[in-house]
């Protein structure tokens, strides 16, 4: 930033003809035509046409009975999974927030790391866990003295499970949130009019923390209707289809008719559930006490209950979190899964394998390229919006942010066909297709996050930018820029990561040398070479725990976990 | 706290450039003598081996190998057809049905490969479009600890009895599997499937999928191919190669260069390499059974001539293609 001033020290002119931010609007809008409006609009239009006339004819297809039920059953398991995320992530949290439990420091980072790991790898680990042979399945077995196990993870429930597992920190961090920030002189003052902790509980906290509780539980439900991954690799065995999987059996066919009619299907899951986050937060304003710094009240004594309350968080904190990756590192090491634990079944010969294959090094460097070079761009028109919205307030705007955050009620598998169908006939096979889509998939999260950071700019600093005769575009880049850059590094940083291991728009996308390390993984894993896609797995997730100590040191533990 | 975040952010951007660099530089200079690009169902490991085998005799060509099932590769193939030409030089599938589609559609071009002359006539197209890189032979695979020798199936009519503790693969994914759902059509007629769902087969994905399963112990009998479960019993799994009474489901899988072939002189070399005693014998030390009656089978394998198999309806399938997945589809998946 500190280069290339001194050719603009020229005094630009007093008199403003016209705002040139003006052309800022008029370049996001253009942008955004292209890169939100055209390629969504085709899924619309494609769900409607069939040989050059105008039909209903593929919704026909999309309410067949089996499309109805893939439509229930993403439905029902996703209110499931948000059901119980909600009850494991607010006990969670008012254990580790409000309370004496010991080891509360060690056990937060431990039950938000489902997070940063990719859900089907989570998926992966289940079915090696939970499986009909499972690391875990074997001696339950053994001990229930059963021939063959009455229910796997290859199911309905199992899918419920995992994604339960996989989404459940969205509520255990809004509602430690909540609770980290609620005003505690309320509950004093219920105490000390004699209320009991229970009474406290149940007339107070409750009702303050329910909201966080379900705007997390919406969260998790968005998450899991979206969700490709974990359905598809526990739900083929089971012939249990959810949306995003008919969608893709649909293309695989290929039947583009269908597999629009029934991407419109997913978004109006998804808007459904969009209407239902803004009636649950519709008066967030009256009860959230960001304001104050937050006073630290008594820790809760859970009493005799402290090691047993302690044995159980601990306990789902080690299922969740360290029996997974546990899981995928004894696999990778296997011969052959399944064989008898012992010395003479183990083999480096897999990472061997997966390290000199050149196809897993093309897919890490193009996930790599395409995390960077999404989150830059995304952050770079993100930035543009939120500024020419949020701060400029210039005709148009408002505009501009609706289309902008329009993509985050959109499931990413609708997302990719829109950009396949938009762009395809010149993009495909190219990692630019896959590049459109993430960027399309991740702008609202950067307007979101950066209009955040520019909120708590006030005015007076571009004012004085302005009083000393810089112009609206130097302000900003002076000025503005400068002093949100720390927001915007921390919102790429958050792009980035999901973008690195992005499955489900890549697998629709990709092509010969397209693959992401999210597609090579799955494939493998769906093609049943168990052992490689393990090893890789690990060989990922190291680079993930990696990325997250790296992002904590440089944040100082901002970010990360 | 900037300076600490500028450091991480090089540090992140020297990883990336780290990873992508060697990759790039490789793109960017190819060996003189290019790239072939291949398409093909051969398992994942299998492909590799085979691909090293082929660069080692042919150092001055790349070859570049999308590995995936063939009915997911075919739909790939039949989309790019539709946009510009198949985009391989190269397509070996284990559905050999749909090579005859493919010549129909003019997608394929002819190649009369000078060590084509070894392999049997049966096995080739006459007109030189594609040529039997291998055999593969679908037969019946049990875990001995789960399903002791007495109790388990020596034919195909066995095999729905086993109910849930079988699997088979899936014809949506696999081509092999393809062209045997379309063999036992003609042969038993969909009863056996109606049969087969009745008893709670398992369909799982790929015949690598059923192999891994059934060394897991997750099933006692599956369907699958040779050379996939002769593979795991030599890497220790407790399994074991039936080879049915009525007859495996023997399978030329085909080798063919594509019309739209960007490295034609390259493609030949592979066809070449792959058809003769050099290539054939690296198919042999992976495993599967060769096409060439100079080069001895795997240990324990059967040669060719001494394989007992069902009629293949090639023809037949690759005319209801459609027809006949739709409705295994209504049987087995719905």
């Amino acid at each position: 930033m500190a280069t290339g001033s001194g050719a603009l020290r020229v005094p630009l002119p007093r008199a403003r003809p016209a705002d040139p931010r003006v052309l800022l609007v008029g370049l996001a809008a253009l942008a955004l035509a292209g890169l939100v409006v055209y390629p969504l609009a085709q899924v619309l239009v494609r769900s409607l046409r069939a040989e050059g006339a105008w039909t209903l004819a593929a919704y026909g297809r999309a309410v067949a009975p089996a499309n109805l039920r893939a439509l229930w059953n993403t439905v029902w398991v996703s209110a499931a999974a948000s059901g119980l995320a909600m009850a494991a992530g607010t006990v969670l949290a008012f254990l580790l927030v409000r309370t004496d439990l010991p080891g509360r420091r060690w056990l937060r980072p431990l039950v938000v790391l489902p997070y940063a790991i990719p859900p089907f790898f989570g998926a992966i680990a289940w079915t090696q866990l939970l499986g009909p042979q499972g690391y875990l399945m074997r001696p339950l077995l053994d001990l229930l003295g059963l021939e063959r196990a009455p229910w796997t993870v290859y199911s309905p429930g199992g899918i419920v499970g995992v994604l339960a597992i996989h989404f459940f920190p969205y509520v255990f961090l809004t509602v430690a949130g909540a609770l980290e920030r609620m005003d505690v002189s309320l509950e004093e003052a219920a105490r000390t009019s004699g209320a009991g902790t229970l009474q406290v509980m149940r007339h107070v906290t409750v009702p303050l923390v329910w909201p966080a509780v379900l705007a997390g539980g919406v969260l998790v439900f968005m998450g899991s209707v979206a969700n490709f991954g974990i359905p598809a690799l526990l739900g083929l065995r089971a012939r249990f289809y959810v949306l995003t999987t008919s969608i893709y059996s649909a293309l695989t066919l290929p039947d583009f008719g269908l597999a629009t009619a029934m991407s419109m299907l997913l978004v109006a899951v998804a808007l459904a559930a969009l209407l239902l986050q803004r009636w649950v937060q519709r008066g967030e304003g009256r009860f959230a006490v960001i304001a104050g710094k937050a006073i630290h009240p008594q820790p809760l004594r859970l009493g005799p209950l402290r090691w047993p309350a302690f044995a159980l968080a601990a306990a789902f904190a080690v299922t969740i979190a360290v029996l997974p990756m546990a899981a995928l590192v004894l696999t990778s090491f296997l011969r052959y899964f399944g064989a008898p634990l012992a010395a003479a079944s183990l083999t480096t010969r897999h990472y061997a394998y997966v390290l000199g294959l050149e196809q897993a090094r093309r897919a890490l460097a193009n996930s790599l390229v395409l995390a960077v070079a999404a989150a830059t761009a995304a952050m770079a028109l993100g930035t543009v919006i939120a500024y020419v919205h949020g701060k400029a307030r210039l005709r148009g705007s408002g505009w501009l942010d609706a289309v902008g955050t329009l993509p985050s009620a959109i499931p990413h598998t609708v997302i990719a066909i829109a950009v396949l169908l938009a762009w395809g006939r010149w993009l495909y096979g190219t990692l630019a297709i896959i590049l459109l889509a993430y960027v399309l998939a991740y702008l609202p999260f950067t307007i979101r996050t950066t209009a955040a950071t520019l909120q708590q700019l006030h005015a007076s600093l571009e004012e004085a930018g302005r009083v000393a005769g810089a112009g609206p575009l130097r302000t900003f880049r002076d000025i503005v820029l400068p002093l949100v850059r720390p927001g915007m590094v921390a919102g790429w940083i958050l792009v980035a990561m999901p973008a690195s291991r992005e499955l489900t728009m890549s697998i629709l996308l990709f092509s010969l040398r397209t693959e992401t390390i999210g597609v090579t993984i799955f494939n493998m894993q769906d093609s049943g070479y168990t052992q490689i896609a393990a090893a890789l797995a690990v060989v990922v997730l190291a680079l993930i725990l990696a990325g997250n100590l790296l992002l904590r040191w440089a944040t100082r533990g901002r970010l990360g976990f | 706290m900037r300076i600490r975040h500028l450091v991480g952010l090089v540090l992140v951007a020297a990883l990336a450039g780290g990873a992508v660099w060697p990759a790039g530089r490789a793109q960017a200079a190819p060996a003189p003598g290019g790239t072939v690009v291949l398409y093909t169902s051969l398992p994942q490991e299998i492909a590799t081996s085979f691909a090293r085998a082929f660069m080692a005799r042919h150092p001055q060509l790349r070859l570049e190998v999308l590995r995936s099932g063939s009915t997911e590769l075919e739909r790939r193939i039949f989309a790019e057809l539709e946009t510009g030409g198949i985009r391989a030089d190269l397509l070996w599938l284990a559905d050999a049905p749909v090579f005859l589609t493919l010549r129909d559609r003019g997608a394929l071009q002819a190649y009369r490969s000078p060590e084509a002359r070894q392999i049997a006539a049966a096995w080739k197209d006459p007109g030189g479009f594609f040529t039997a890189g291998r055999l593969i032979n679908m037969i019946i695979a049990v875990n001995t600890t789960l399903i002791p020798e007495r109790v388990a199936p020596r034919r195909w009519a066995d095999f729905p009895r086993f109910g849930r503790t079988a699997a088979m693969p899936n014809p949506f994914f696999s081509g092999s599997v393809f062209v045997v759902v379309a063999t036992f059509v003609r042969e038993y007629g969909w009863a056996w499937f109606e049969r087969a769902r009745r008893e709670g087969i398992q369909v799982l994905r790929g015949n690598s999928e059923v192999a891994a399963a059934l060394a897991a112990r997750e099933f006692g009998v599956g369907m699958t191919l040779d050379f996939i479960v002769y593979g795991m019993i030599r890497d220790g799994a407790p399994l074991a190669i039936i080879w049915p009474e009525e007859g495996a489901v023997s399978i030329p899988s085909p080798v063919a260069i594509t019309r739209s072939a960007r490295n034609v002189e390259g493609a030949r070399l592979f066809v070449d390499y792959v058809l003769s005693r050099e290539g054939q014998q690296a198919l042999v030390e992976l495993g599967i059974i060769p096409v060439r009656a100079d080069v001895a089978p795997p240990r324990g394998l059967p040669r060719p001539s001494e394989i007992r198999t069902l009629p293949v309806p090639f023809e037949w399938a690759a005319q209801h293609a459609a027809q006949i997945r739709q409705r295994f589809e209504e049987i087995m998946l719905k």
